[in-house]
C-alpha cells in the first residue's frame, strides 16, 4: 500500500478521459452551487446525488461525488464573504474578515484569494495524500479520547485570542456557547439536562442555528437599525487581488495548508476546528495581529485553505482504513459501498485503479473550480451593491431556509432568531462572538472525549498529562490561557473587542 | 450619526439606569451574567444521575454555571473598580427601535407562518411585506421580489430538490 508512480499515471489517464472529465466538471458546479445556496450544505448535497449515480460507472460517479464535496467548500466562502452569513461553522472565521473587507469595497479580492487559496491548499493536499496517505493514516490511529479531549481543550484555548482585550466577556461568550450546547441529551448517559421537562429541547440546540442567528440576523439588526442603503457603496473596480496581496498571503497559504492536512487526517476533527486554529495561527504569527478582524486578508486565506487542506485529507483515512472522519465522508463511504468497494488496506491493492484515479481526478478537480471561480468573482462580489431593502430581507430568507433545512422544524428558526437577538446585544455591548461559536462547536466532542479518557484511567486526569501528544497539546493549553490572564492582569481599561463590531 | 438612549432598568431600588459607558453596561450584564450562571447551577441540579460513569452528566453544566457566575462578577467588579468610563454604547435610537421591533415581528410571523401557510406563500408574504416596510416607494417591487421568490422557493426546494419544506395548502 504504497505510492506508485506508475499507479498515478494510469490514474490521470482514466481520470482525463472525456467522461470522467465531464462528470468531475458537473460535480464542480453543482458543488459550488451546493455550497453557495442556503439549505444544503455538502453532506445532503452528495446525500440527495447519490441514487442518482447510479446510472454512472463506479469510477465517474465516486469522481462526481469528490467533486461536489471540495467544490462546496469552494463555494461556502462566497455567502460568508457577501452577507455575512456563515452557512457551516467552518466558514466563521472567514466572514469575520471576508465581510469587512466586502463592506471597504474589496468583495472581489477576498472572494478570488479565497478561491487561490482553496486551489493552493487543496492541491498541496493532494500532493500529499499522493505520498504520504498510508503513513499519515498510521499516524492518525495513534490518537485516542486523551489526545482528542487534549486538543479540543487546546481549541477552546483560542478562546484567549479570539477575545482580543476583553478576555472576561470572551469567556462568558465561551461559557454561553457551551450552555446552550449542553441543552438536549447528554451523549453518554442520554440523560435531559437544561430541557425543563420540554419534548422540543430534548433534541438540543443545533450550532448551525446558534451561528446564522449571530451572524446573519444580528448583522440586519444592526442595518436595519442605521438604515443603510447598501453594505457597501464603494463602487466595486478592483475585482482581482493585487500582487501585493497574493505575496502576503504566500506563507499563510503553505501554512494553513499543514494545519488544515495534518488535523485533518484525525477524526471529529472537522473543518469547523482547524479553519479557527489556523486562523489563530495566522493572527499569532503577523506582524501586525491588530488588522484581523478588521478585514485583514491573511484573515480569508488561512481558514479557506485549511478548509480544503482538511477536505482532502479525509480521503486517508476514508481510503486506508474505511474510517469516515466526517459526515459528509460518511455519505461517501456509503457510496463506495455502494459500488461493491470496501475501503480499508485492501482498496489500494484489490482496486488502485479506482482509487488512482479518484486521487488524480482531485489534481484536475481543483484546477477546473479555480477556472469555474475566478470568473464568477465580480457576479458575486456586486451582491454587496443591491440595495438594502432587497439584500436584507434576502438574507433572513436565505437565513431561514439555511436553519429550516437542519432537521426541518421551526423550533431550529425560533432558535436562530433567538441568537440573533443575542448577537445584536453581545455587538452592542462589545463581546467576542466567535468564542461562542467555537464553544457551541466543540462541546459535545470535548464532554465525549473527556468522558471516554475517564473511563480509560479509571477517574485519573493524570492520564491527560502522562500521555505524550496529550500532554504536548495540554501544555500547549495552559500556556495561551496564562498568557492571556497575565495580559488581561496587566491592562486597566474597559473590556473592549477588537474586532469591532460596528 | 447615531444617538444614545437612556435604558431605564429596575435594579435593586434604582430606578433608572444609563447604559450609555461601556463601564456601567458591564457592570449590568456582569451582573446579569452571573444571575444567568445562578440559574444554570441550579438547573444543572434536576438533571438526574443515570448508571454509573466516570463523568457525571451534571459536571459539564456545573462548570458552565461556576464560569458564568465567576466570570459575571469578575466583569462586574473589574468594571466597578475602574476609573475610565469607556467608550459610549450606540444604542438606536427611536427609529431604529421601531425599525429593528417591526423587522424582528415580520421575521417571527414569516416562521409562525411557513407550517401554517407552507414555504412558497409564507415567503411571498414575508419577502413582500420586509422589502416594502424598507423602501415604501417601492410596492410593485416588493410585490415582484416576492412572487419571484416565493415561486421559486417551491419549485427548487419542495419540487426539484425534493426537501421536506412545508408547501401549504395551495400546493399539497
Amino acid at each position: 500500500m504504497g505510492f506508485s508512480f506508475s499507479y498515478l499515471m494510469q490514474g490521470f489517464a482514466t481520470a482525463l478521459s472525456v467522461q470522467n472529465l465531464f462528470w468531475a466538471l458537473v460535480g464542480c458546479f453543482i458543488g459550488t452551487l451546493v455550497g453557495v445556496l442556503p439549505g444544503i450544505g455538502p453532506v445532503s448535497g452528495i446525500a440527495i446525488l447519490l441514487p442518482l449515480t447510479t446510472v454512472l460507472p463506479p469510477t465517474s460517479a465516486i469522481i462526481m461525488m469528490a467533486a461536489i464535496y471540495y467544490g462546496a467548500m469552494y463555494g461556502g466562502s462566497t455567502t460568508a464573504i457577501v452577507v455575512n452569513i456563515p452557512g457551516e461553522a467552518s466558514s466563521v472565521p472567514t466572514a469575520i474578515d471576508g465581510y469587512e473587507m466586502a463592506k471597504q469595497g474589496r468583495a472581489g479580492p477576498a472572494l478570488a484569494i479565497s478561491a487561490i487559496s482553496s486551489f493552493v491548499a487543496g492541491t498541496l493536499s493532494v500532493i500529499a495524500l499522493t505520498l504520504f496517505a498510508p503513513m499519515l493514516a498510521e499516524f492518525a490511529v495513534v490518537f485516542g479520547p486523551p489526545e482528542y479531549f487534549a486538543l479540543m481543550f487546546m481549541g477552546l484555548s483560542l478562546v484567549i485570542s479570539l477575545s482580543g482585550r476583553a478576555l472576561l466577556k470572551g469567556v462568558i461568550s465561551m461559557a454561553l456557547g457551551l450552555a446552550a450546547a449542553l441543552i438536549g441529551q447528554d451523549p453518554l448517559t442520554g440523560a435531559a439536562r437544561l430541557t425543563f421537562g420540554t419534548v422540543t429541547l430534548n433534541a438540543g440546540v443545533d450550532f448551525i442555528s446558534v451561528i446564522v442567528g449571530l451572524f446573519a440576523i444580528s448583522e440586519v439588526m444592526i442595518n436595519v437599525e442605521q438604515q443603510i442603503t447598501a453594505i457597501s457603496e464603494m463602487k466595486i473596480s478592483n475585482w482581482m487581488p493585487t500582487w501585493a496581496d497574493i505575496k502576503q498571503c504566500g506563507w499563510t497559504m503553505i501554512r494553513c495548508t499543514g494545519v488544515g492536512f495534518f488535523l485533518g487526517l484525525l477524526p471529529g476533527c472537522a473543518p469547523s476546528v482547524t479553519t479557527f486554529v489556523a486562523y489563530d495561527l495566522e493572527k499569532r504569527l503577523s506582524k501586525h495581529p491588530e488588522r484581523f478582524g478588521k478585514g485583514a486578508i491573511e484573515g480569508v486565506a488561512a481558514p479557506e485553505g485549511a478548509n480544503n487542506a482538511t477536505s482532502t485529507a479525509g480521503f486517508v483515512p476514508l481510503f486506508s482504513f474505511g474510517l469516515p472522519t466526517a459526515p459528509s465522508m460518511a455519505v461517501m463511504l456509503g457510496g463506495l459501498m455502494m459500488y461493491g468497494l470496501q475501503p480499508g488496506p485492501m482498496l489500494f491493492a484489490q482496486n488502485p485503479q479506482f482509487v488512482w484515479a479518484v486521487i488524480a481526478s482531485m489534481y484536475i478537480g481543483n484546477v477546473m473550480l479555480l477556472i469555474l471561480n475566478l470568473p464568477l468573482v465580480g457576479m458575486w462580489a456586486k451582491i454587496v451593491n443591491i440595495p438594502f431593502y432587497v439584500l436584507g430581507p434576502m438574507i433572513v430568507f436565505c437565513a431561514v431556509i439555511g436553519t429550516y433545512s437542519i432537521r426541518f422544524q421551526a423550533f431550529d428558526v425560533w432558535v436562530m432568531l433567538l441568537f440573533g437577538v443575542i448577537g445584536y446585544l453581545m455587538r452592542k455591548l462589545g463581546f467576542p462572538v466567535a468564542p461562542m461559536v467555537l464553544a457551541s462547536v466543540l462541546a459535545q466532542m470535548l464532554e465525549t472525549s473527556l468522558g471516554q479518557a475517564l473511563l480509560i484511567s479509571q477517574g485519573s486526569p493524570l492520564i491527560f498529562f502522562t500521555r505524550p501528544i496529550s500532554a504536548v497539546f495540554m501544555a500547549l493549553a495552559f500556556l495561551s490561557i496564562g498568557r492571556g490572564i497575565w495580559a488581561q492582569v496587566r491592562v486597566k481599561a474597559p473590556e473592549v473587542v477588537i474586532e469591532d463590531p460596528d | 450619526m447615531l444617538r444614545t438612549v437612556r435604558l431605564r432598568l429596575l435594579v435593586r431600588g434604582i430606578s433608572e439606569v444609563d447604559v450609555k459607558t461601556q463601564r456601567v453596561a458591564d457592570i449590568y450584564t456582569g451582573w446579569f451574567v452571573a444571575l444567568v450562571g445562578v440559574f444554570v447551577l441550579i438547573s444543572s441540579t434536576w438533571i438526574s444521575e443515570a448508571g454509573i460513569h466516570r463523568l457525571s452528566p451534571r459536571t459539564f453544566p456545573h462548570v458552565v454555571g461556576f464560569l458564568l457566575v465567576a466570570c459575571g462578577i469578575g466583569l462586574a467588579l473589574k468594571s466597578w473598580s475602574l476609573r475610565t468610563e469607556g467608550p459610549t454604547i450606540a444604542w438606536p435610537d427611536g427609529v431604529g427601535v421601531r425599525t429593528i421591533t417591526i423587522t424582528l415581528i415580520c421575521v417571527a410571523g414569516y416562521i409562525a407562518l411557513m407550517d401554517l401557510l407552507g414555504l412558497p406563500l409564507a415567503t411571498f408574504a414575508y419577502l413582500a411585506i420586509a422589502t416594502w416596510y424598507l423602501n415604501r416607494s417601492r410596492w410593485l417591487m416588493a410585490l415582484m421580489i416576492g412572487l419571484i421568490t416565493g415561486a421559486v422557493s417551491y419549485y427548487l426546494f419542495i419540487r426539484v430538490l425534493g426537501l421536506s419544506f412545508p408547501a401549504g395548502v395551495l400546493f399539497e
